[in-house]
């Protein structure tokens, strides 16, 4: 038998980063940007949940930490979007795919980057 | 015969007529046979049974009776089973199909071409590669407990092949190494014993190796003896990807 050369390993790695990155983080991030904040900050009318959050996201950790989480969960979906197709049955000539899959990942990624990057601080 | 009774709807093809002046263009068809229902019999015992009383032209491979030998799977009511651990008690009193297993060319019946994953297993090398054996005198390769029970569990395939009927992936590539040859690979790579996992590198990272897998996990869920080839090909796919990353960031290392 003969067998192609794969670059797999690459976008797996990408893959399984998302996977674990998300698994770990979303919920945390769901329940404390949906429900603590916004509760705690009712509880303190002083401070608005908008401020409150953007506070602390323009922490430059908490930037890198985001943009870590979001560009890895993005090449997750890309990824596991294109195997989906492949096992409904588009398994030949996938370049198009694989170009819309990933390149939307890189989109995805790229913007996060730049609104991370472009967030004016805020004097905490 | 008892009075209750179990039908089994057979799926027959015997290319060469089976003895009978059909003709060998005859494509397959199903067949019914009522047989005795016993609470204890298995559906190969049905099928011995047809095969003694009924129809003697009817093949089919068996010859363990207890799961050992992996030579009786077969397709029952569309999923791949052991014939002699599929008891007719979970099927009465319903018709119970018989079928080949399913994305392997058929020979006869219920019998189906081995050679296509037989040429992928060999590709896997699996048995145990030494960069130097040592003389005999100087006795075995020993092992610890724990050494064994790294990859105990992937030894334990009996190449019954139920789990690549069970995977789609074995249906529409029909070059994917498949579950049991993946995990049998990656059985001997885990073994303390060996020493050939670069020469099985080629074949096991390849889109035809453990690449292949979406990770669809149906292999699992049919495998009579646990072996978990899809959570072997996963562990394939950690290793390489470590040394994916290994060649890209030390690319004059060895591999
Ligand atoms: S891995 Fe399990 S299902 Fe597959 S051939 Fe081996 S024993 Fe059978
Ligand atoms: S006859 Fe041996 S496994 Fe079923």
């Amino acid at each position: 038998m003969t067998f192609k050369k794969s670059n797999e390993a690459f976008w797996w790695s990408l893959f399984s980063a998302g996977g674990v990155l998300s698994a770990m983080f979303l919920p945390a991030f769901v329940v404390i940007s949906g429900y603590v904040l916004p509760n705690q900050s009712s509880a303190d009318p002083g401070r608005a949940p908008y401020e409150h959050i953007h506070g602390i996201v323009s922490w430059w950790p908490v930037r890198v930490l985001l943009f870590g989480v979001i560009a890895f969960t993005f090449f997750h979906v890309a990824h596991r979007i294109r195997h989906v197709v492949n096992d409904l049955g588009w398994r030949h000539h996938t370049a198009p795919l694989s170009l819309v899959c990933y390149g939307g990942a890189f989109a995805g990624a790229g913007t996060a980057a730049w609104l991370l990057l472009t967030l004016p601080s805020v004097a905490q | 015969m008892p009075d209750t009774t179990i039908t089994l709807d057979v799926f027959r093809f015997q290319p060469d007529g089976g003895g009978h002046a059909r003709r060998s263009t005859d494509g397959p068809t199903f067949k019914a046979y009522r047989v005795p229902y016993h609470e204890h019999w298995v559906v190969l015992d049905a099928l011995n049974w047809i095969k003694d009383e009924l129809d003697g032209t009817l093949s089919y491979r068996w010859s363990c009776r207890m799961g050992v030998c992996g030579s009786c799977g077969m397709m029952v009511n569309g999923v791949p089973k052991l014939t002699c651990a599929a008891f007719l008690k979970d099927y009465y009193p319903g018709t119970i199909r018989v079928e080949p297993l399913t994305y392997f060319a058929v020979e006869r019946d219920l019998i189906v071409d081995m050679d296509g994953f037989l040429g992928k297993l060999k590709s896997v090398k699996p048995w145990l590669i030494r960069e130097n054996e040592k003389p005999v005198d100087e006795g075995e390769y020993l092992q610890s407990p724990n050494e064994l029970a790294s990859f105990k569990q992937y030894s334990m395939c009996i190449n019954c092949l139920l789990c690549y009927a069970a995977c789609p992936v074995v249906g529409a590539e029909e070059d994917f190494i498949g579950p049991a040859a993946l995990a049998i690979a990656q059985r001997y790579n885990l073994d303390s014993r060996d020493q050939g996992a670069a020469e099985r590198a080629d074949a096991l990272s390849a889109d035809e190796g453990a690449w292949g897998c979406t990770f669809v996990g149906e292999c699992s869920e049919v495998c009579p003896k646990n072996v978990d080839p899809a959570g072997a090909i996963q562990r394939v796919k950690v290793d390489n990807v470590k040394d994916w990353y290994r060649k890209l960031l030390m690319p004059w290392g060895h591999r």
